[in-house]
């Protein structure tokens, strides 16, 4: 077992029994045992506009025992504790899985009724998974603090050699594979760098291409994928590269609503793990495309708000849209008929949840895809997305209802993809920040 | 004689109920045997509570011929007794009574024994056997004897007398009937039952043909208030009752007339009333012609400022031995018992009383509670569907509304008291719809249903916290094990869990307000099912 990993054993540890004796002092001085944690609800969780990430709020829940609404979540939360003590205790690495496999028994009593009642610890992996979460924020650590794995698919290569365990590790010698991100990103040291930026792509496939045509060699970058919806160890390896090797990161994503969303994931953090922000979230992530301007141009969009009352309604949602810089596509019209896909309901309303109605209503002609969009309460998009940039990206999106696979970029030849779009939209800073 | 002649004669009354002793309750062999009973044990128990004395009442059934359904059944109280120069018209002549005056009694027609004796002397031919002393008296007297049907007349068989040995008083009246003993069997004993429910102040015995001895044992020294004499209220007045005053008192004058012979005039009001009428005060009352009378009348009748009937005449159960009698029958989970203010209708003053048993021993109610109707501590147990309490129970009361969901094991015990309950006949079973009365009767229902509500919220609350401390309590050994597991090491294991779970224990009983035993109940149960 290496060091450093025992180290972050014996500091989890610490942590865990420091909040129980706490408990046990209440209990010993006769009082209700009770946690007091922050609120893991959606009410409190807070863009921070200084940090632009998601982060808790200050509201705080307190989880008496005595509370009849609370007493079993309280004994799930300590049952969940004993476990991930004992495995700790016990040098083993347990998945989620696994804790909720050993955490899950039947208590069996006698109720006043006189009739014998069985009930579980937990039944579903669904209730041990949120008994995790709020030990997290009970004990203010993540869970690969507390050693605990998670399924990871995150990706890297390029210049950079890194300790991981015993091993010293050279990610630009991994031929044609790459370094699989692991589970407990902190417990990699970052031994010798040579790069000049990080690129992050969305796509697994986008990301073998670019890795076998040389691409982070050739422009000094370190290349990452998520594969799809971020993970947590992906999240917190690209935000320690981002914080200890002070390089800039670019994203690179499907153009579709899908695909802006997982940039906000990697920039701001996620709405149901907003208390892991602090430490996953990369707020100085900047989404280099695929961009609806980057299909389209800007036409579409002048020619929107050339009508004042649109106009109008869309400075309501982000000042300065007309203080935007004009924009040429990258594609020709035919290119467009070919790789273009059409939207889905679904992609619209997931649309609509970003920068809400309004930006719909005003930009959206098709009428019959538009009473198609349920309508829910509230909508009123996230602040991160209150911006000119990303109203004219979803504006034109919800006009032309269309969405494109950053593996349609590669089609148009890996080469445009490699030499001219990614290096040229980054030396002429056509990013969204 | 043609065909229109008819053949024209009067009949006593004796003759008259023998006749047609079914109105009285004779119908049958089994409703016979009840009713003798009946109707000899009500005697008993006027001779006693009446008079402010505990009861002491035993009654016993024999077989009394070998091969013929015959019965003899006496019974002895520890009452009044009779004079005996009164015994032989007591027993013997049919519409005479004690009982004709303004108080509460079982008894109010005078027919009662003489339906018994009757009924003995047609079907078994013997006669009644009376042995009586009152409590003054040196000497027990002792009769035999029958009812000249037709005279409406005592026959005296046997009377004799001997010198008393120890103080006792009090009456014993033996009658030989045919009857169908087996059948009538259960309604005997169910009524026996309801009469010992509101009597707890009471000791009954009953001995069946088969030696079985039925005993209620008293279980209270209180006793009802006794009932004093008072005199008509001038509202039960009518033409009739006013004629025969006149006729047979001496008074000199109309107004002493008035203040005498009822309750509530006084002079100036006996003035009033006698100006109103168009009379002068000091008229000779048996100098009214019909004109005058009935002027007088109306003048009485449409006074309207008399205080109501007292209720002095009347012998309410009260709230404490209707309790006692419930409990001593039920062993109810909850009892209570109302005694509402006194009423009155037409001139008579009544108190309706109302007592409710729930839980326990108590018979289920399916659609309605089971209703246990009384009349001046009579109970009533044939034509309950026409009759109004059961009415009232079943379709003025939203049982709903008082948390009770039927079936349940809940019981309407209802006691109308007066001078002159309303019955629909003279077996006095059933009570006639007045509606001075169902109001009464209603209010007093609403008003120990209310109870019954108070307590059963008061149980379901005390039952959720239950819920409430359970659903905590089996969580108790988890906890401990938990924080044991991060604090304990191996040899402090034990000694930590104990101790946390003794802690434990005590905040949850103390935040949740129920006992510490029933939680440590429960998490022993988790420990025993977990092999700790
Ligand atoms: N056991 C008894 N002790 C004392 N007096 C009795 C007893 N039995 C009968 N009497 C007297 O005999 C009278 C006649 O009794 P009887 O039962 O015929 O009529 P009642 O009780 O007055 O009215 P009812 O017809 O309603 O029963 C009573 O009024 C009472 O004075
Ligand atoms: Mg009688």
């Amino acid at each position: 077992m290496s060091k450093i990993d025992l180290e972050a054993r014996s500091r989890a540890l610490d942590i865990v029994e420091y909040s129980m004796k706490e408990l046990i002092e209440q209990i010993e001085r006769g009082e209700k045992p009770t946690l007091i944690m922050p609120k893991r609800t959606l009410s409190n969780t807070i863009y921070d506009l200084k940090h632009k990430m998601l982060l808790l709020g200050p509201e705080l829940q307190k989880r008496s025992f005595t509370d009849v609404n609370e007493a079993k979540k309280f004994m799930q939360t300590l049952l969940m504790a004993s476990i991930i003590y004992e495995a700790l205790r016990n040098n083993e690495y347990p998945t989620i899985r696994d804790l909720y496999y050993r955490g899950k028994h039947s208590i069996v009593y006698r109720s006043i009724d006189g009739k014998r009642v069985s009930e579980n610890t937990w039944d579903e992996q669904r209730e041990s998974d949120s008994v995790i979460r709020d030990l997290e924020v009970l004990l203010s650590v993540l869970r690969e603090d507390l050693l605990i794995l998670s399924k990871e698919k995150g990706k890297v290569v390029g210049n950079l050699v890194i300790r991981s365990g015993d091993d010293t590790i050279d990610l630009s010698k991994m031929g044609h594979g790459a370094y699989s991100i692991e589970p407990t990103p902190d417990l990699i040291e970052f031994i010798d760098v040579d790069a000049e930026y990080i690129l992050v792509v969305e796509k697994d496939a986008v990301f073998q291409q670019l890795h076998r045509y040389g691409f982070w060699r050739k422009y000094k970058a370190i290349l990452v994928t998520s594969a799809g919806q971020p993970d947590r160890a992906t999240r917190r390896f690209v935000r320690r590269l981002s914080d200890e090797l002070k390089l800039p990161v670019y994203i690179l994503a499907d153009s579709d609503p899908y695909g802006f969303y997982i940039y906000s994931v990697f920039k701001a953090g996620s709405i149901t793990l907003s208390y892991e922000s602090e430490r996953l979230a990369t707020p100085s992530a900047k989404f280099i495309g695929v961009m609806m301007t980057d299909i389209f141009g800007d036409s579409v969009f002048k020619k929107i708000i050339r009508e004042r009352e649109a106009r109008k309604t869309l400075e309501e949602v982000a000042t300065g849209i007309e203080d935007l810089k004009p924009k040429a596509p990258y594609l020709s019209e035919s290119e467009r008929s070919n790789f273009i896909i059409r939207a889905k309901t679904k992609d619209l309303e997931r649309a609509v949840e970003l920068v809400g109605y309004k930006v719909a209503d005003v930009c959206m002609e098709d009428k019959d895809a538009k009473s198609k969009i349920k309508r829910k309460e509230g909508l009123t998009g996230y602040p991160w997305f209150a911006t000119p940039h990303w109203v004219r990206e979803l504006c034109i999106f919800f006009n032309t209802l269309s969405k494109l696979e950053i593996e349609a970029m590669a089609s148009k030849g890996l080469k445009f993809l490699a030499d001219k779009y990614i290096p040229e939209k980054i030396s002429s800073g056509d990013w969204i920040d | 004689m043609s065909q229109y002649d008819e053949v024209y004669r009067a009949v006593s009354p004796a003759e008259f109920f023998y006749k047609y002793r079914e109105i009285a309750g004779f119908a049958n062999p089994v409703r016979a045997v009840y009713q003798t009973i009946r109707e000899l044990v009500e005697n008993a128990l006027d001779a006693t509570d009446v008079h402010g004395i505990p009861p002491d009442v035993k009654v016993t059934i024999k077989k009394a011929d070998e091969t013929q359904e015959f019965y003899q059944i006496t019974v002895e109280d520890n009452g009044i007794g009779i004079p005996p120069n009164i015994v032989p018209n007591a027993f013997g002549k049919v519409l005479f009574s004690s009982k004709y005056v303004m108080r509460q009694s079982r008894g109010m027609y005078g027919l009662g024994v003489k339906m018994v004796v009757l009924y003995a002397q047609m079907t078994t031919g013997r006669p009644v056997e009376v042995i009586t002393s009152k409590p003054n008296l040196k000497r027990i007297y002792y009769f035999k004897l029958r009812i000249d049907v037709n005279r409406n007349e005592p026959v005296i068989l046997e009377a004799g007398s001997w010198r008393k040995t120890r103080d006792w008083h009090g009456t014993i009246v033996s009658v030989t009937i045919e009857g169908d003993w087996n059948r009538a069997k259960s309604r005997v004993l169910e009524y026996i039952n309801r009469t010992a429910i509101v009597l707890p102040y009471a000791n009954i015995a009953l001995l069946t043909p088969e030696n079985e001895i039925i005993y209620y044992p008293r279980v209270v020294n209180t006793m009802p208030r006794p009932p004093v004499e008072t005199k008509p209220h001038p509202q039960g007045l009518d033409l009739e009752f006013l004629s025969s005053l006149v006729k047979n008192t001496g008074f000199d004058t109309l107004e002493k007339l008035l203040i005498d012979s009822f309750q509530g005039i006084g002079e100036a009001t006996a003035r009033q009333i006698v100006q109103k009428a168009g009379l002068d005060p000091d008229r000779k009352p048996d100098s009214l012609t019909n004109e005058e009378l009935l002027a007088l009348v109306n003048a009485i009748k449409s006074y309207d400022k008399y205080k109501p009937p007292s209720p002095k005449s009347l012998s309410p159960l009260g709230e404490e031995i209707i309790i006692a009698g419930l409990k001593r029958a039920f062993e109810p989970e909850f009892v209570t018992a109302v005694s509402r203010r006194p009423s009155a209708y037409s001139g008579h003053p009544f108190i309706v009383e109302v007592g409710l048993a729930y839980g326990g021993k108590t018979p289920i109610g399916e659609d309605k509670p089971v209703v246990l109707r009384y009349a001046n501590k009579i109970p009533l147990l044939y034509d309950e569907a026409t009759d109004m309490i059961v009415e009232v129970v079943k379709d003025e009361i939203s049982w709903d509304n008082y948390m009770v969901s039927l079936p349940a094991p809940i019981l309407v015990l209802v006691h109308v008291c007066s001078t002159k309950v309303p019955f629909k006949g003279v077996g006095k079973e059933s009570i006639a719809d007045i509606p001075e009365l169902r109001r009464e009767v209603k209010l007093g229902i609403m008003e120990a249903a209310r109870g019954l509500k108070q307590y059963l919220s008061k149980k379901i609350r005390e039952e959720e916290a239950k819920k409430r401390a359970e659903n905590i309590a089996k969580y108790i050994p988890e906890v401990a094990r938990s924080l044991s597991i991060i604090l304990a090491d191996e040899d402090s294991f034990n000694a930590l869990r104990s101790e946390v779970i003794r802690k434990l224990t005590t905040v949850v009983a103390k935040k949740t307000g129920v006992s510490l035993d029933l939680i440590q109940g429960i998490v022993k149960s988790v420990e025993a099912e977990a092999g700790v």
